[in-house]
């Protein structure tokens, strides 16, 4: 017990600076999927054919194979073929590729549920606003845009809660994350070694921060649940 | 002036024809019940008139204003299309009400954003017209609290707070319930006591014969009989015999 309490301002210290690292990736690729899924969801509905086929097929490429492997490919891939690291050495590369990664795969995931609550609002709505004199952008904005919303926050949510644990996976191309941070004591670091309880502690961080976009979630769904959709 | 004429409108969907040549008028303050077997055009007519759907050909002439010509190539703009859709307001059979907004709000919507009239005066006519559907009581629910019945007469009051010349139905019981039928009926029937110009898609041949001054019988994309209500008593075609006795 005495060890684990010297141990544990060293650790919490090394594991809060990992985490921060995760919050970043966490961060940064919500804020790049989530516009760039609505882009990709436009597109896979578009009414011009080879577009949504070439954006459909990506979605489906994406989806289809595991976020891992996407991250190995962005990360060696450019290297293997131009013999040089497109992304730059060290932890700044390595985050520069995983951000890459992760948007793009987050992005397919999100538009997906995008379409699903764009295509979800009944036709009728559209067309009730027209015979009242509305405009498309008063329609979209005063009458649909809400009722999409309704629909996308509770599959949005899920995925999102998704995304604090796939972070985890940017650790195969060792970005120091709060995993990597933990592991980092079993192999010997600042004078612990053999140290397991740092691993199982990252648990910790990924339980709180997940309850907290739970009840987030939760809340603005309840905000919204005044009406049915 | 006839308020309404409709002069050989065609529609085809594909190799559908769909309309095959409509003709009628409507006077200020009249009731025209539109009544034929499912498929043969009605609803089709109504988008027409709403300008959802365009005809192939024909004209759509509002109190003298030509508002629809297929003869004329130029597509209207958005803005001038929605100029035309006001002459008509259209009650659709599943409602449609906007889930996110109270009784109050779905009445208001259009006329606020359009800015029809000052805030206040908008709502307070709202208010009257909700208390003229006997919803008082409701008017600061949401859709999804009401019945059919209720979802109903607050679609016929939002339709009527953009003061339309024609108010078009398309089948407005035939989603509900058969005990929430009178409500409705009872609501359209005050409407026509105060003279509202109406155009009713039904299949409520004893309230059509009541209520209408003229009743249509489609068939097969055309008129296939027309005339007073007393035609449903005493059919002409052959066709109008076989489609009452379905009945
Ligand atoms: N948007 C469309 N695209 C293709 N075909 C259509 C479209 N709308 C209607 N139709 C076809 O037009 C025909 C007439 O349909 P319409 O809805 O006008 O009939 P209706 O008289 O209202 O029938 P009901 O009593 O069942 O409501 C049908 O064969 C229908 O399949
Ligand atoms: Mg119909």
């Amino acid at each position: 017990m005495n060890v684990f309490f010297e141990q544990f301002p060293v650790v919490f210290q090394a594991l809060n600076v990992g985490f921060l690292q995760t919050l970043k990736l966490f961060g940064i690729t919500l804020l790049g999927a989530l516009p760039l899924g609505l882009v990709i969801s436009f597109g896979s509905m578009s009414k011009f054919k080879p577009l949504s086929a070439v954006v459909r097929t990506l979605v489906w490429i994406i989806r289809g194979t595991p976020l891992m492997l996407q991250l190995l490919i962005i990360f060696y891939f450019p290297g293997l073929v131009f013999g040089k690291q497109l992304w730059g050495g060290g932890e700044g590369g390595r985050f520069f590729a995983s951000a890459i990664a992760f948007i793009i795969n987050y992005a397919c995931y999100f538009s997906e549920i995008y379409r699903g609550g764009i295509q979800g609002v009944p036709h009728g709505q559209q067309e009730a606003g027209l015979v009242l004199g509305l405009s498309r952008s008063q329609i979209f904005f005063k009458v649909t845009l809400l009722q999409m919303i309704k629909r996308i926050v509770p599959p949005m949510s899920n995925e999102i809660i998704t995304l604090v644990k796939d972070t985890s996976l940017a650790r195969i191309i060792a970005l120091q994350e709060v995993i990597w941070a933990g592991q980092a004591f079993m192999k010997g670091s600042q004078g612990i070694s053999g140290a397991i309880w740092p691993l199982f502690f990252t648990g910790v961080y990924y339980l709180a921060f997940s309850g907290i976009l739970t009840l987030l979630f939760g809340w603005i769904e309840k905000k919204l649940s005044y009406f049915k959709a | 002036m006839a308020i309404l004429e409709v002069k050989n409108i065609c529609k085809s969907f594909g190799r559908n024809h769909v309309l095959r040549g409509i003709d009628f008028t409507l006077e200020q303050g009249e009731v025209l019940s539109i009544i034929g077997s499912s498929g043969s055009g009605k609803t089709t007519l109504l988008r027409c008139l709403n300008s959802l759907e365009f005809a192939d050909e024909g004209q759509i002439v509002v109190s003298g204003e030509t508002i629809f010509d297929a003869a004329v190539n130029k597509r209207p703009s958005e803005a001038q299309l929605r100029q035309k859709r006001l002459h008509f307001g259209l009650v659709f059979q599943n409602f449609n009400l906007f889930p996110q907004y109270s009784v109050l709000d779905n009445v208001t919507l259009a006329p606020r954003l359009l800015k029809k009239d000052s805030r206040e005066a908008i709502e307070k006519y709202a208010l009257e017209l909700i208390d003229s559907v006997g919803l008082k009581d409701k008017v600061n629910s949401y859709p999804c609290e009401l019945s059919g019945g209720q979802q109903q007469r607050v679609a016929i009051a939002r339709a009527l707070a953009m003061k339309p010349n024609i108010l078009c139905f398309d089948e407005p019981t035939s989603a509900l319930d058969p005990e929430l039928t009178g409500e409705v009926l009872k609501v359209i029937r005050s409407l026509a006591d105060r003279n509202m110009t109406m155009i009713i898609v039904t299949h409520e041949m004893a309230f059509a014969h009541d209520v209408s001054d003229k009743i249509i019988f489609m068939d097969g994309g055309v008129i296939a009989e027309q005339g007073a209500p007393d035609i449903l008593d005493h059919p002409k075609s052959e066709r109008l015999q076989a489609f009452l006795t379905s009945f």
